[in-house]
């Protein structure tokens, strides 16, 4: 059954070296290695080694961004992250305290993790008609809520003894174990949304999740494993912060949802799901990371640092539109 | 056509007139208790101290309506009421009414900023929101310097909570004037239903010619300008001004609007729905204690209630749903 | 009023190139024209929501210009548009009264307007009151609001944009006598319509547009068919239903007893191999729920599916997929493609699966098979990486039926395959499905359009209210015999609905 007319549809990508480049990542590439280079003017303490010193405290973020990108290209959200990671360091330092191998509490810490991302997931499958922002903004009271009751009137804990933690907070030379896990798994998340059906799937569901189920994707399914898959990383993060901190309270990870979404927006990926790069979304984690740590070793008010992470949050999409509104109507123009 | 519901029906569809049953209920339920909770001083300690929650609840209805949102309100809250506090603490300025009115002008400006990104900017909603979000508070704490403002500092000011006029504190008077506002203006005002003509349907909107983007700049300087009057009501309140007050409250005034029946989806919720679901949501709170059940598991009680309402709501549409297609003769 | 020179232009297309338009008082003037002609950026040219770049538009001789919809609204243009641009949440009386409410020191007289809507709505002989929430009213009842709200402006002018596309037989019949009476009011109508018998049966003239340029303006009487498909098309087209005699073989598939509460009851049907069933029946009689229960879309409350003669189990899409029952979904924009998508992407995401190595996509062998089938069925396109977007109706429907082709397929169910196609497009749908069932497959297609449904079936399923109603066979059947099986039920029930409201009063 051939075409009548046999018209020829083309079938080879176009790879022009200029479109990668002018590409949002391409961009946020150069503005990496600006913000470096900005970092290494101002302070003479922005060297290699003091980076990767400070590197951890901020990298459990990324843990977050991951699965937190698939979450939003799928077109949902998740705001309960930051509890969810409150809960799992609180379960993981009660439970060590109380003299349960190390083992086990990181079973205990991720397992938690997972079983509240399970539980958004459930909720947002069976009653599909629910928006994921109210769901989650439930479950982020909730999850939040025990760990408060667990923690008691005192709201806060502290390891008795850290000798498994300080394992995982250790160096190759110098270089923490925890940045080789952030670069293993951002290198399998990036392969699995961009090359394989899985990730594929993600975007037709944030594209159009009619269309998705009418194509056979079993798209419950598909949110299900990510939801729990964000609890997993939530609690891994959770693992790793209290490595860092030794302890936790009722405010350990405060507004880390919105750090994580922050971050994949920055990186060019719409909260409206179907659009964007998980790349972007890194490289965007990194230079937020790195302008921290640069400001923070000249000892520039913290808060100063928030207003300028929120005002680069809103020109990253804002800037975009106003050129592409340019462009449309230069380009009505020359139709004149 | 069916004319005459049954009773149980329009309690079941109406939101509203369930929302009352559970809030006269639970207030029955607390009353039993313990009695001095009907108690007219009581009532009114509930309602001073929960009258930012119910200020900002119409705010956000307004916002919602349009399926818009905005996380950036307890920000903007602390900005301007920082600013109000740090005003009276070095004495710039006396006068009440003129603090409110710096108050609301900061607030609104705050509002507005949100409005152009997200209708001239085009910028999502929770995005630009969540970028006022840090830049407001980062703002608050720059304003406060390291410092806060103690209930000394405030001199006469912080009795605005406590004066009365005509037996019913200040703070309350706003709270009804606000209301009165806003139920009048939703109802009865060709600008009220334009924004829910914009959140039922943008596209007819735009066709019948009416201008989404100022509706979308409106319903964010409203609720900009209602983040500020709460800014000072909340210094005043609680006799004292921190960068960090009311962290993470916007999260509560959505609550308090979901529960009042407001659709996240817009188009969707009255004035009177969001005034419910901040009553009950302020009646659960008092109610816990007397139960029993500490105030350290307050927000779990508070977070379950909530996905139970939601739930709830869900599975009775379902049934109703169902119901109408069985009574659907084939 | 008259149009001259019109010209618009949209970033990279023109859509209007130097056309013109008349209408007379009173007169009712049908616009035509394949889709993407222009018609509907001329309607929103003459209603103010877009602005022309070029040309001039006069009202009973003088020059008028509508800088936006308010200002074509005050001169008394109102226009129903092809989806009732209603707001779902609001009453059926702030619907009809929104943009001009009736005010009183500046408040909204509800009373009043209730009044005044419910007068409106009893000229139209309408069965829902002022108060009711629009959301909860059927299409049909949403276009009766939408024709009040313009009568309540008081218009001289009414733009009707495929105002039956989405009515019953019986509901046009309503629609066609209201215009017949805003007509004899002085008021002028323009409308916009695929189908012929509105035509025939309403306008006076009717003015033709093809590729964004007015063709001609001609009178109803003495016009053929073929001298408009003509017009329209550029070209003339023959054999519009190749219909293929085919071999009949094994039945593929069997429907029994299906049954959904308040959608459909006792619904079954089988099809053979190599033929085609046509399903047919009034808007909302239960068609397309059927199918979708087939295709695992919803779940049916009972009732069995049989394939080749084994009973099958299919509780989702996926399920239904596997097994090689193949839809292509009614909505093709919502349901059928992901419009922000390339056309190869789109073709090939229910079979990636398939070619994938651990996982990973072979993008490779995607393109390739995304280029022969977007070739097979002669898609209008430059690369398989063009958005789906960009595409005319027509050719979006032929991206559908590429990927459905790439699929293992036993039986294709097509759901109204060939609404808001243009004719040129609609032939070449026609014979993609007879060489579907000249290579053995089962075909079910739902459809509304009579011709269509005569042409291409071999035996025909009327439903009607939720039930079959009759199997005829499609080569000896005609028009009025179908109709009557499709209507047989409703107007029992009407009967019935009028005796209890006797009682009750």
């Amino acid at each position: 059954m051939a075409g009548k007319s046999g018209r020829s549809i083309a079938n080879k990508p176009e790879k022009v070296w200029q479109k990668r480049i002018l590409s949002w990542e391409g961009m946020l590439v150069v503005l990496f290695i600006a913000v470096n280079i900005f970092c290494i003017n101002i302070s003479s303490m922005y060297q290699f080694s003091n980076v990767l010193r400070e590197m951890p405290k901020y990298l459990t973020e990324v843990f977050i961004l991951l699965p937190m990108a698939y979450i939003l290209i799928m077109g949902d959200i998740d705001i309960s992250v930051g509890s969810i990671v409150c809960l799992s360091a609180t379960m993981a330092c009660t439970a060590y305290n109380k003299g349960i191998p190390f083992i086990a509490v990181v079973l205990i810490c991720l397992m938690t993790g997972m079983a509240c991302g399970f539980v958004n997931g459930i909720i947002l499958t069976r009653f599909t008609e629910l928006p994921p922002m109210i769901v989650t903004l439930a479950t982020q009271i909730i999850f939040r809520g025990i760990a408060e009751i667990t923690l008691g009137s005192g709201g806060s804990v502290s390891l008795t003894k850290a000798d498994g933690f300080r394992m995982i907070s250790g160096k190759v030379g110098k270089v923490p174990y925890i940045v080789f896990l952030v670069i293993i798994l951002a290198a399998g998340f990036t392969v699995v949304l961009c090359a394989t059906t899985f990730g594929r799937r993600l975007y037709a569901i944030g594209s159009n999740k009619l269309a998705a189920y009418y194509a056979g994707i079993q798209v419950e399914r598909t949110r299900l494993i990510v939801y729990s898959v964000t609890g997993f990383m939530s609690g891994l993060a959770a693992l790793l912060l209290v490595s860092v901190l030794y302890g936790a309270n009722t405010t350990t990870g405060n507004g880390f949802e919105m750090d994580a979404i922050a971050m994949a927006v920055f990186g060019g990926i719409s909260t409206n799901g179907g659009k964007g790069k998980l790349q972007g979304g890194i490289i965007a984690a990194f230079i937020i990371i790195c302008l921290r740590i640069g400001l923070g070793l000249i000892n520039l008010n913290p808060q100063i640092i928030l207003i300028i992470l929120g005002i680069l949050l809103v020109l990253s999409v804002l800037l975009p539109n106003i050129f592409r509104g340019v462009k449309l109507q230069s380009k009505s123009i020359e139709m004149k | 056509m069916k004319k005459n519901k049954s009773i149980l029906k329009t309690i079941t569809t109406s939101r509203e007139i369930s929302l009352l049953v559970v809030l006269v209920l639970l207030c029955a339920a607390i009353t039993i208790k313990s009695p001095s909770f009907m108690t007219y001083k009581s009532i009114i300690d509930m309602l001073r101290n929960n009258t930012v929650t119910m200020i900002m609840a119409v705010g956000m209805l307004g916002i919602l309506l349009i399926g818009g949102i905005d996380i950036s309100v307890a920000s903007s809250l602390a900005l301007s009421g920082m600013t109000a506090g740090m005003l009276m603490k070095y004495g710039v300025v006396k006068n009440v009414f003129l603090i409110f009115l710096i108050a609301m002008a900061i607030g609104g400006l705050c509002g507005l900023i949100n409005g152009l990104v997200i209708s001239r900017g085009k910028v999502l909603p929770i995005i630009a929101t969540m970028g006022a979000m840090y830049v407001y508070r980062g703002l608050a704490y720059l304003v406060a310097n390291n410092e806060w403002v103690s209930a000394e500092d405030l001199g006469t000011f912080s009795s605005f909570a406590l004066d009365k006029f005509w037996g019913i504190n200040y703070v309350i008077w706003v709270l009804i004037g606000v209301y009165a506002l806003f139920f009048v203006m939703m109802k009865w005002t060709r600008l009220g239903r334009k924004v829910y003509a914009v959140g039922s349907n943008k596209e007819a909107a735009s066709i019948s010619g009416i201008n989404i983007s100022n509706v979308e700049l409106f319903v964010y300087v409203m609720m900009g300008i209602l983040a500020g009057i709460c800014g000072t009501i909340a210094v005043s309140v609680y006799s004292s001004a921190q960068p960090n007050m009311l962290y993470g409250k916007e999260m509560d005034i959505i609550a308090a609007c979901v529960i009042g029946g407001v659709s996240m989806s817009g188009g969707r919720g009255s004035v009177a729905g969001a005034l419910l679901g901040g009553l009950v949501l302020a009646a659960i709170a008092k109610a816990l204690p007397l139960v029993g059940i500490e105030a350290i598991a307050q927000n779990t009680v508070k977070g379950v209630i909530i996905l139970v309402v939601i739930i709830l709501n869900v599975i009775t549409q379902r049934t109703i749903d169902r119901n109408n297609l069985k009574e659907r003769e084939i | 009023m008259e149009l001259k020179g019109i010209t618009k232009i949209f970033p990279g297309v023109k859509a209007l190139n130097n056309v013109r338009f008349q209408l007379k008082k009173g007169e009712v003037h049908a616009l035509m024209g394949e889709n993407g002609a222009g018609k509907s950026t001329l309607i929103k040219v003459i209603t103010g929501v877009h602005r022309a770049e070029e040309g001039e538009m006069f009202l009973d001789g003088k020059k008028v210009e509508f800088k936006r919809p308010r200002d074509a609204q005050e001169a008394g243009i109102a226009a129903v548009y092809q989806h009732p641009t209603s707001y779902p949440d609001l009453s059926v009386a702030e619907n009809i009264f929104k943009g001009h409410e009736m005010l009183k020191y500046g408040m909204i007289q509800w009373k009043e307007m209730n009044l005044q809507a419910a007068k409106i709505l009893k000229e139209l002989n309408t069965d829902f009151a002022p108060t009711d929430e629009m959301g909860t009213l059927s299409v049909a009842q949403q276009q009766m609001v939408e024709i009040a709200k313009a009568l309540s402006t008081n218009a001289r002018i009414i733009i009707l944009d495929e105002p039956t596309a989405a009515l019953t037989k019986n509901e046009s019949e309503e629609l066609y006598t209201i215009v017949d009476r805003l007509k004899e009011n002085g008021v002028s109508i323009i409308f916009i319509s695929h189908r012929f018998e509105d035509m025939y049966r309403l306008a006076d003239r009717i003015t033709v547009f093809r590729d964004s340029q007015y063709i001609n303006t001609y009178l109803v009487d003495g016009i053929t068919n073929a001298e408009l498909i003509k017009a329209m098309v550029g070209r003339e087209i023959k054999d519009l239903f190749p219909k293929p005699s085919v071999q009949m073989g094994e039945e593929v598939l069997r429907v029994e007893r299906f049954t959904r509460a308040g959608y459909y009851k006792d619904v079954s049907f089988s099809v053979r191999a190599g033929e085609i069933i046509g399903i047919t029946g009034l808007v909302g009689a239960g068609r397309t729920e059927v199918v979708e229960s087939i295709c695992g879309v919803t779940k049916p409350d009972s009732g069995k599916l049989y394939l080749n003669k084994k009973e099958v189990k299919i509780k989702e899409p996926a399920d239904a997929i596997k097994n090689g029952i193949i839809l292509l979904p009614e909505d093709r924009q919502k349901q059928g493609l992901i419009l922000n998508w390339g056309l190869g992407d789109n073709v090939t995401l229910p079979i990636m699966h398939k070619h994938a190595k651990w996982g990973f996509n072979n993008n490779k062998v995607e393109r390739k098979i995304s280029k022969e089938l977007l070739e097979s069925v002669d898609t209008k396109a430059v690369t398989i990486f063009d958005q789906a977007s960009s595409l005319s109706g027509g050719n979006q429907q032929k991206v559908v039926v590429a990927k459905a082709l790439g699929q293992e397929m036993k039986v294709v169910i097509l759901d109204e395959p060939t609404k808001g196609v243009d004719v040129g497009a609609k032939a070449e749908i026609y014979q993609i499905m007879g060489d579907l069932a000249e290579q053995g497959y089962a075909i079910v297609m739902i459809s509304s359009e009579m011709p269509e449904i005569l042409g291409m079936s071999d035996r025909i399923v009327i439903m009607c209210n939720g039930k079959v109603t009759g199997e005829l066979n499609g080569h000896e059947t005609t028009q009025e015999r179908i109709l009557e099986l499709a209507m047989e039920k409703s107007s029992d029930l009407q009967e019935a609905e009028y005796e209890k409201e006797q009682i009750n009063s």
